[in-house]
């Protein structure tokens, strides 16, 4: 079985209304991969950034994966939110991106996206926060049904990612 | 002597913590250790150690500059687990009291090359003023009970830090057997490498290898 080494990190996140922001972020894959160790999923620390605009979190990622077949190649996706200072939080974008498929290290910008409510509903997020969040979150990583959705540009989340791959060469794939 | 079918992979670090940016603090000092999985073990050299204290020059307003050397080798049968080098970053307040001005950790890269990498260092941050104001006051700010959590991505979610500045490190990395093992590592690094993770890298380059 060929075997898929994703070892890097969650850097950040920047170009948000505001900071002191949170990811939950992890890792959907198809029915022929197995996650032999690692957490595919998580939540990161909120940070507060003393200057600039960007976020740091440098969530660590450790996973290793078995596969028989190269379909349903891992895909991260993410949830950005931010927490106030007395705790709430708000979301702030989903996005999605693939694991890369060449071994080596990469650096990785997520584009985030938050779904648009009605007028009404956007003249309330201005005074008192919350907005629409997608009922089931895969939407965010499968295109199906997406043309129902109204949404608006959020940041980016940087991701640094170094993909090892095992036996791909002895089952004939090129990457 | 070589094995032809080895059960173990190597891994050899060579580099320098290079030094840190942090505008608002000074005479700064860095521990380092390393944290890896169950199927990694180092051969040779060490596996935490401790800088000098250092203080900003004249020339450049931001930069301290330790120069502090990494020499360590480690063996595996699994790339799971992969090392880390978590750095922390500690010195004196207002009042004399050594607190930590940050913690921060990164893979140690797996091409064989040449790297440099930022970390970014976050500190713990107090979730309430008055708790900031007397923990400003006493010299007793939020810290980890180990470091090495820093390395880790469980249990994060209850955490509010803040970001305050950036560790410079260069690794020169070489490996053996991985290849052998069947691993596919990618490419290696053209020489001068670098992976600013931030907009404010250092504004100077002056210590090229």
């Amino acid at each position: 079985m060929a075997e898929l080494h994703i070892i890097g990190q969650i850097v950040g996140g920047s170009g948000f209304p505001q900071t002191s922001l949170f990811c939950k972020w992890g890792v959907h894959t198809g029915g022929a991969w197995r996650l032999l160790s690692g957490l595919k999923e998580g939540q990161t620390q909120v940070d507060i950034p003393q200057t600039g605009d960007m976020a740091y979190w440098s969530h660590p990622i450790d996973l290793h994966y078995a596969t028989k077949g190269l379909q349903g190649w891992p895909k991260f996706h993410l949830q950005v939110w931010h927490q106030d200072s007395f705790g709430r939080c708000q979301l702030y974008g989903y996005g999605y991106c693939h694991v890369p498929s060449s071994p080596g290290h990469h650096r990785i910008s997520c584009v985030t996206w938050r779904p648009l409510g009605s007028w009404q509903e956007q003249m309330a997020q201005i005074f008192v926060g919350g907005g629409p969040q997608l009922r089931s979150p895969d939407l965010v990583y499968s295109g199906a049904d997406r043309y129902r959705l109204h949404t608006e540009a959020m940041g980016t989340v940087e991701l640094e990612l170094g993909i090892i791959t095992r036996h791909f060469d002895k089952y004939g794939v090129e990457s | 002597m070589a094995a032809t079918n080895p059960s173990v992979f190597l891994l050899t670090v060579n580099g320098q913590i290079e030094g840190a940016t942090f505008p608002e603090y000074d005479n700064l000092y860095c521990k380092y250790c390393f944290v890896y999985g169950h199927d990694w073990a180092p051969t040779s050299g060490l596996e935490e150690g401790i800088t000098q204290i250092t203080c900003k020059g004249s020339q450049s307003s931001h930069r301290l500059i330790w120069n502090f050397p990494l020499e360590t080798t480690f063996k595996s049968t699994n790339p799971s687990g992969w090392p880390q080098l978590v750095v922390s970053v500690y010195g004196p307040d207002v009042f004399g009291n050594d607190v930590v001005r940050g913690y921060g950790a990164t893979h140690i890269p797996f091409a064989p090359g040449q790297h440099t990498r930022t970390i970014p260092m976050f500190v713990p941050e107090p979730t309430w003023k008055l708790q900031k104001f007397t923990s400003w006051l006493l010299g007793r700010r939020p810290e980890y009970t180990d470091p090495k959590v820093v390395a880790q991505g469980e249990g994060r979610e209850v955490t509010r830090v803040r970001s305050q500045g950036f560790v410079t490190v260069s690794f020169h990395i070489m490996t053996k057997d991985m290849k052998k093992l069947g691993y596919d590592t990618g490419p290696s690094s053209p020489t001068h490498a670098h992976s600013a993770t931030s907009g404010w890298s250092t504004e100077e380059q002056p210590y090229k290898v």
